[in-house]
């Protein structure tokens, strides 16, 4: 980055970047689609795991259909079952496991990270941008799965009006924090070259402590707290709960939804500061 | 030394393999990564197993150290399996660039130049987790290391290498007449990895007779580890197939290599 502070672009309007990231997302999300028959063998390997989660719980449950979860509140198998199902398939889609898990390490490889540096937008939300799209790409597949998923597994309504609402604002922070956590992550590979071990380790740390295959509520408590500690538990693991109304009470609930704001927040920041950091990292290849 | 094999099979073998880590070395910062990344990925279902028996008690009556030991056998025989054969899965790739047309014409067998084009690295993760777990969960089950108990470990865990082995290769065979089966081949991989180390008795009878004779998955690691941990009479199948089951996968094998050679004369190059 020497170019002489002259030649700097004109900073854009807000339209203009929105228009701009629109694409973006757009973009990627075209880019997904082109691999449609990866996804029926996504879908398939998501509904196996639903299968298999489910087989496991109902093999382990008490014979009274109900168990004691953390704080003594009793869980019964088919809230169990529903949790599995919905987490699995949240987290399957915020997660994207596909051929690009990011763009970042393949445009290091190939050099186009240099012509992403010199667009007028800030690299970072281009790259949410097309994380968001490469989500959004999924999104039609995940509702696609849901039913079948609910077969395998298994489903519940919403406790109550309120645990609707609750999950429908939890949500939006959901979101923002798997697609900050994609790209944080992604930005490894500005260090390390090839992302390979990298994707794979934050894939299952964060499939795990997200509480994908195991709710916080029936882990060890040593372990519930270290995952409470953690930011991958806002992805999946709290606005399912807060639909299930396992999450209740108006304090509780707050309480919840603030923790996950504040790690988009956080999240944000310590994107930020990784990416200034990269930035005199950059070693571009070839192009 | 013959015409058709003017360069002997296994020195072929050791050049290609040599060839393929060596390119693989290459990226060597990232070397540890990769391999860590492995042993992570198959880690987790064992976590997974270890926080739902620490907090129900055990699974279809056996306990986590014993699951770790069926586990750990699991794991081993996919290691043994894929470290050498991963490649299978470029055969589609292969067939449609024309590489496959290079096989051909080169002095070794076209599977064996297919199996050695590249060495994928995470694998060597898989194989080395399994083999710790295995060790470990046999020191905690108790394991006596008598000479019979060690062969058919042995035997068990390269047969279980060559069951799910056998359903690769006689899928990916396929290919050479319908081009694309790479989904399939995943489900089957999915399959296998998902409920392998997983001791089938907790399931219900539809998942269990499935996962025995429609997709031999019984026969990788449940079986034999039944045998091993004295639980062959639970198995809920006759005790002479649980005895042989390590006898399942040269059987299998030997099949779908059959296949393999049958399928391989309908390749018809993709002209590129």
């Amino acid at each position: 980055m020497t170019s002489p502070r002259g030649l700097a672009p004109p900073r854009l309007t807000l339209r203009q970047r929105a228009v701009a990231h629109a694409g973006t997302a757009g973009l990627h999300a075209r880019a997904q689609l082109a691999y449609r028959a990866d996804f029926v063998f996504r879908v398939l390997w998501l509904l196996l795991q639903v299968y298999l989660l489910a087989l496991v719980w109902r093999a382990v449950y008490p014979e009274s259909g109900t168990a004691p979860a953390h704080g003594g509140q009793q869980v019964t198998l088919a809230t169990q079952l529903a949790y599995v199902t919905y987490a699995s398939v949240q987290n399957w889609l915020l997660t994207p496991a596909g051929l690009a898990p990011t763009p970042i390490p393949q445009r290091v490889r190939e050099g186009s990270i240099a012509v992403d540096l010199s667009r007028p937008v800030a690299f970072t939300t281009q790259m949410l941008a097309a994380q968001g799209g490469i989500v959004l790409a999924a999104a039609p597949f995940a509702v696609l799965a849901l039913p079948f998923a609910v077969v395998a597994g298994g489903a519940r309504a919403p406790a109550s009006a309120g645990a609707a609402s609750a999950y429908a604002l939890s949500l939006v922070p959901a979101v923002l924090n798997a697609l900050l956590l994609a790209v944080v992550v992604s930005m490894v590979s500005f260090w390390t070259l090839e992302a390979v071990g990298v994707f794979m380790i934050h894939r299952v740390v964060a499939h795990f402590f997200a509480g994908a295959l195991i709710p916080l509520w029936f882990m060890p408590s040593w372990l519930a707290d270290l995952a409470q500690l953690l930011p991958f538990q806002t992805t999946t693991y709290t606005p399912i709960a807060l639909y299930l109304g396992h999450i209740h009470g108006t304090g509780p609930v707050l309480t919840a939804l603030a923790v996950q704001c504040g790690w988009t927040a956080a999240l944000w920041l310590i994107m930020r500061l990784v990416w200034a950091r990269a930035l005199h990292r950059v070693v571009v290849q070839g192009g | 030394m013959s015409a058709a094999h003017p360069i002997p099979r296994h020195r072929a073998y050791r050049l290609l393999v040599t060839a393929a880590f060596r390119a693989e070395f290459q990226y060597g910062g990232n070397l540890l990564l990769t391999l860590a990344g492995g042993v992570v990925a198959q880690s987790v279902g064992l976590v997974f197993l270890w926080t739902v028996t620490t907090r129900f008690g055990d699974l279809g009556g056996w306990p986590m150290a014993e699951i770790a030991f069926l586990y750990g056998m699991r794991l081993t025989s996919h290691g043994l399996l894929v470290v050498p054969t991963s490649q299978l899965h470029s055969l589609d790739l292969a067939i449609r660039t024309g590489e496959f047309d290079r096989y051909l014409v080169r002095p070794a067998g076209p599977l064996m130049q297919l199996l050695c084009r590249r060495v994928h690295l995470p694998t060597l993760g898989d194989l080395a987790t399994g083999i710790v777990v295995l060790s470990l969960a046999a020191h905690h089950v108790g394991f006596e290391p008598t000479p019979t108990a060690l062969l058919y470990l042995g035997l068990a865990l390269v047969g279980g290498a060559l069951v799910e082995g056998a359903c690769q290769l006689a899928v990916a065979s396929l290919s050479f007449r319908m081009l694309s089966n790479l989904a399939l081949r995943g489900l089957i991989d999915d399959i296998m990895n998902t409920f392998g180390g997983y001791p089938l008795k907790a399931f219900p009878d539809t998942a269990r007779l499935a996962l025995t004779y429609l997709l031999p998955v019984a026969f990788v690691a449940y079986l034999p580890a039944g045998v091993l941990l004295d639980r062959a009479d639970g198995l809920q199948i006759t005790p002479w197939l649980a005895y042989g089951a390590p006898l399942a996968g040269p059987l299998l094998y030997a099949a779908a290599y059959l296949l393999w050679r049958a399928q391989l004369r309908h390749y018809s190059s993709s002209g590129t």
